[in-house]
């Protein structure tokens, strides 16, 4: 199992999720971050108060995924998240040890 | 039935449940099955109590079997606890200890969930501070088996001692022990799995109900039929909610197996196809099942909080009598007494205007009705609805008082919203079923509302920027009645709903004699309200091309207040959770840049006849009378900022071009008018030194207070100037025709016939510069990257009186041409930008400096 993370641009945030479902990915966690990575942000000003835009608004999506939907998932994700400017973000892999669904303490990738 | 053996008891028991089951399955009789069972449960403990007690018959003496709670009250839900009293007197206390072990061993062996209690008559005459749900429960106390005296002398005598003693002490109790029950629930009654029983509007707010009518008048107590208790006139709502509610807690204990009083979201969808608590078990939909959940939730909820509001003691006597003093100096048509208000004679409701103003009331006072205030208002809705004189100003009033939404729900609760606006009734009670929307329509409407006003007194740093946006806004009452009619449309059979909520404000437009813009900023918020939910989550708003497309479809700087307010209020009243402070964030974030946007692209992005959209220009052509030529038109519009054309309507252009065409009559056009709380003067001149001095000055001179101004330009040097002013010391609403001695006043100052400095003296002594509350230091900021030829200067500072003069002045006496002139203020600060220009060319460093210094120096002087 691996477990993909990616931090996408809010606006792709609805075409991503609905490629992925599309693709037989079953369900993912979202969150709403900030940060930024070289894309930095800026200060602006409006009526003489200044507002920090130093870390910038991206979605996270985490999953885990059996092995044979890694590949696929990870070309969704760069063909609906890319824009191709800066900030478009970053897919992250990793390897998942162990799932066990709490309900019935199913384990492995029958409890994803 | 005779007992002989634990099985047979078994036997009988689980035949009859099964029969009062199988009878709820076919007729979905809540109120019947309940009752069923208790009588059930009833004739078990007889027996039992026959075999054990009548067989020594000394040992029935000073000893009798009470039923307590819901048992008592007949009301026994399939899954619900058994409370059991063994009443004894003091001297036989001891005597009996064995008899309940007796009878609650078979009872437990029948898996009943029985809770015996053991207490003496002594017990029951007092008052347990740490266990007040003891003393509430005997309110329901009913006879079962054993020593009738001794139940006669409970219950006619040291209960109704008790009650009349300690009246406060338990009323105080039942009103904490309610309190905390809402707060573990939130305090809504909009949950999207209600807790039948604990939910506020959910049973035990009935039973609140009915103890607070038990324990305020004791002949309640003493008579035993619930429904006669509640008024006449709502006997009937009351009757059908708790039918409802008893018909879904039967049907989730059956179909769960416990006592699980949660709707979760699978079962509102199995109980609505089984059409419980449904006439003829009419199989609905899930929505429409729930919204008759909420309304009857409602019911319950209202009734509950109505009534234990008014059986609250006064905090204070003379407080109380106070605040009843001081209502009766603001309204002597109304009583008040626990936040509730009475009318002295309802007679006057019959005109419509009264019964309004009695919201108005509501809304800015933070009270709610009385139940015999909204008794006497159902009664005058049965009669034909008849035209509310002044309905706007009325309607207006109360949407600006700071608790509008709460007398926004009163009104929908008694029926009057839906007497004056039926279109509000696509949306009552309607349910979104999904699990992002935690509110029905229209209550979501009303949070809406509430949101904003509770800016207010917003501590929150991250709110701060809305609260501001909120107080400079020129017209909140747009904003509030485009919040209660945005989302209408749900309840019509349209794809769109935003289309659907524009038909029901167009209809309702005509009763409320509004103006033209203030109709069209309505449109425009309730057509638009998602335009910028949709920005935030689809397109990237750091790219200058969303930011750009959507300044351009929002128009003006303040629509944008109004939208980016509106959305704010919106998504947070969708759920508790559903405006996170990234989405505030980002909300704001695109609010600053597309405010900054219209402001700095002001001069750059202008109108030319040859690359602008001409649609807005078709608009404009048949209000021109006589007819003209477009390319007339055209030309008064050449070279104006794309912005003077967003921030006015057709209307205006028409105006002002109409002007135009008369400059060569007179070469100062000028008119002034009343928009809401603000005068506005338009003047129109060919451009020359000191022309946005001199109107000031005057306008200084008179006592008038600047709020907002513009000054645009078009390419044969036409200038538009609008002047937003307040008149403090009420000069021309005093003396309407001043406004020409005012208009007649700048003519000639601009042409040099009246010297400003003579006027301005001649009124100074009477408008003395008053020290400012909050100071505001002076920042000056110049940018020549915003305008290809134009010096852009962003000034704040201290507003005070004939503030805009003196700066302007300043301008003029350092040789600069004010292109284009933005005015603004906000609360005690000024907000100012300028486009500015020497001999047609950006100002270079020594002339900013130079400007600097002047502006500084004056803010000195």
């Amino acid at each position: 199992m691996t477990r993909i993370e990616a931090i996408i641009q809010p606006s792709r945030f609805e075409s991503v999720k609905k490629a992925l479902q599309e693709m037989g990915v079953q369900g993912m966690t979202v969150c709403e971050v900030r940060g930024h990575g070289r894309q930095k942000g800026h200060t602006e000003t409006y009526r003489g108060r200044e507002y920090e835009v130093d870390l910038l608004p991206k979605i996270k999506l985490e999953m885990i995924l059996p092995y044979n939907l890694v590949d696929g998932a990870v070309q969704t994700i760069l063909r609906t998240a890319k824009t191709g400017k800066i900030g478009d973000g970053k897919i992250f892999l990793s390897q998942v040890d162990e799932a066990i669904r709490i309900r019935d303490e199913e384990r492995g990738e029958g409890a994803l | 039935m005779p007992i002989s053996s634990i099985g047979s008891l078994r036997d009988y028991y689980a035949e009859e449940s099964a029969k009062i089951q199988s009878e709820f399955t076919a007729t979905s009789n809540g109120r019947k099955a309940i009752a069923e069972r208790a009588a059930l449960v009833d004739n078990i403990i007889v027996e039992l109590c026959r075999e054990h007690l009548v067989a020594d018959g000394s040992r029935v003496d000073k000893l009798c079997l009470v039923a307590l709670g819901g048992y008592g009250r007949r009301a026994l839900y399939p899954h619900s606890d058994v409370d059991l009293l063994f009443l004894s007197d003091q001297a036989a206390h001891a005597r009996y200890r064995g008899v309940t072990r007796a009878i609650s061993l078979p009872l437990w062996d029948l898996r009943l969930k029985l809770s015996p209690l053991n207490r003496t008559l002594a017990d029951c005459d007092k008052l347990h501070g740490d266990n007040p749900e003891f003393n509430i429960s005997l309110l329901d106390s009913r006879f079962l088996a054993g020593d009738a005296q001794l139940f006669a002398q409970l219950h006619d005598d040291v209960l109704p001692r008790l009650i009349h003693r300690e009246r406060h002490g338990l009323l105080s109790n039942l009103a904490e022990l309610n309190g905390k029950r809402h707060e573990r629930e939130g305090n809504t009654i909009f949950h999207l799995e209600p807790n039948l029983k604990n939910s506020p509007g959910g049973l035990r707010d009935y039973h609140v109900a009915y103890w607070v009518a038990r324990i305020t008048h004791l002949r309640h107590f003493l008579t035993a039929e619930p429904d006669s208790i509640w008024p006449p006139k709502l006997r009937e709502e009351i009757s059908q909610a708790f039918d409802f509610l008893a018909a879904a807690r039967c049907f989730l204990h059956y179909r769960q197996g416990r006592d699980d009083n949660v709707l979760t979201y699978e079962l509102q969808a199995e109980a609505a196809a089984a059409g419980i608590g449904v006439k003829h078990l009419q199989n609905i939909a899930p929505a429409d099942w729930m919204r008759l959940y909420f309304r009857h939730a409602r019911t319950i909820y209202g009734l509950s909080t109505q009534l234990l509001d008014e059986a609250q003691p006064p905090t204070s006597w003379l407080r109380g009598w106070y605040k009843d003093w001081r209502t009766r100096r603001s309204q002597s048509n109304y009583t008040i007494a626990n936040g509730r208000l009475s009318l002295r004679d309802p007679a006057v409701l019959r005109d419509g205007g009264q019964l309004l103003n009695l919201f108005v009331f509501l809304a800015g006072n933070g009270l709610q009705l009385s139940r015999e205030t909204e008794n006497q208002i159902g009664e005058i809705l049965q009669r034909p609805a008849v035209p509310i004189p002044n309905l706007w100003g009325r309607f207006r009033q109360l949407l600006v008082s700071p608790r509008a939404a709460d007398a926004l729900r009163a009104m929908h609760s008694v029926g009057v919203l839906v007497s004056i606006f039926p279109e509000f009734a696509a949306i009552d009670s309607l349910v979104i079923r999904d699990f992002y929307h935690q509110y029905t329509v229209d209550a979501h409407s009303f949070r809406a509302i509430e949101n904003i006003h509770r800016l207010r007194q917003s501590k929150a740093e991250w709110e701060q920027p809305f609260a501001r946006t909120f107080s400079e806004l020129e017209q909140p009452e747009l904003l509030f009645f485009s919040l209660l009619f945005h989302d209408v449309g749900k309840g019509m059979s349209l794809e769109d709903h935003p289309q659907g909520s524009l038909q029901a404000v167009e209809n309702v437009f005509p009763r409320l004699g509004l103006r033209q813009e203030e109709a069209d900023t309505i449109r425009f918020l309730i057509a638009n309200h998602l335009e910028m939910s949709a920005n935030l989550m689809r397109r990237d708003i750091f790219d200058p091309a969303t930011v750009r497309a959507f300044a351009e479809k929002v128009g003006s700087p303040e629509r944008l207040k109004l939208l980016c307010l509106f959305t704010y209020a919106d998504i947070r009243a969708v759920n508790p959770d559903a405006l996170t402070p990234w989405k505030a964030e980002s909300l704001w974030q695109l609010y600053v840049s597309t405010a900054n946007y219209m402001g700095r692209s002001l001069d750059e992005e202008r109108f030319h006849a040859q690359s602008t959209d001409m649609q807005f220009v078709d608009r404009i052509m048949p209000l021109l009378r006589p007819p003209v030529t477009e390319a007339q038109l055209s030309t008064f519009l050449e070279g104006l900022p794309r912005r003077y054309v967003l921030a006015h309507t057709p209307e205006e252009i028409a105006t002002h071009f109409r002007m135009s065409r008369q400059l060569n009559d007179n070469p100062v056009q000028s008119q002034i008018e009343i928009r809401g709380h603000l005068y506005v003067l338009t003047l129109l001149a060919i451009d020359r030194p000191f022309l946005f001095a001199g109107i000031s000055g005057t306008l200084a001179a008179w006592g008038m207070n600047i709020w907002k101004a513009e000054a645009f330009a078009n390419a044969a040097g036409i200038v538009v100037d609008t002047f937003y002013f307040t008149d403090g010391y009420k000069t021309l609403e005093l003396n309407p025709p001043e406004a020409d001695r005012l208009q007649k006043n700048i003519q000639e100052v601009l042409s040099g016939a009246l010297s400003l400095e003579t006027l301005m003296r001649g009124r100074s002594g009477s408008h003395s510069r008053r020290p400012p509350k909050v100071g505001v230091p002076t920042e000056i900021r110049f940018d020549d990257s915003s305008s290809s030829h134009s010096t852009l200067m962003e000034i704040i500072t201290q507003d005070r009186a004939g503030l805009l003069y003196h700066l302007s002045a300043a301008v003029a006496n350092t040789g600069c041409n004010i292109e284009v002139a933005l005015i603004d203020t906000e609360g005690q600060r000024a907000v100012d930008a300028f486009y500015l220009t020497i001999g047609g060319a950006k100002l270079g460093p020594g002339v900013q400096e130079a400007l600097r210094h002047a502006l500084l120096s004056e803010e000195q002087a």
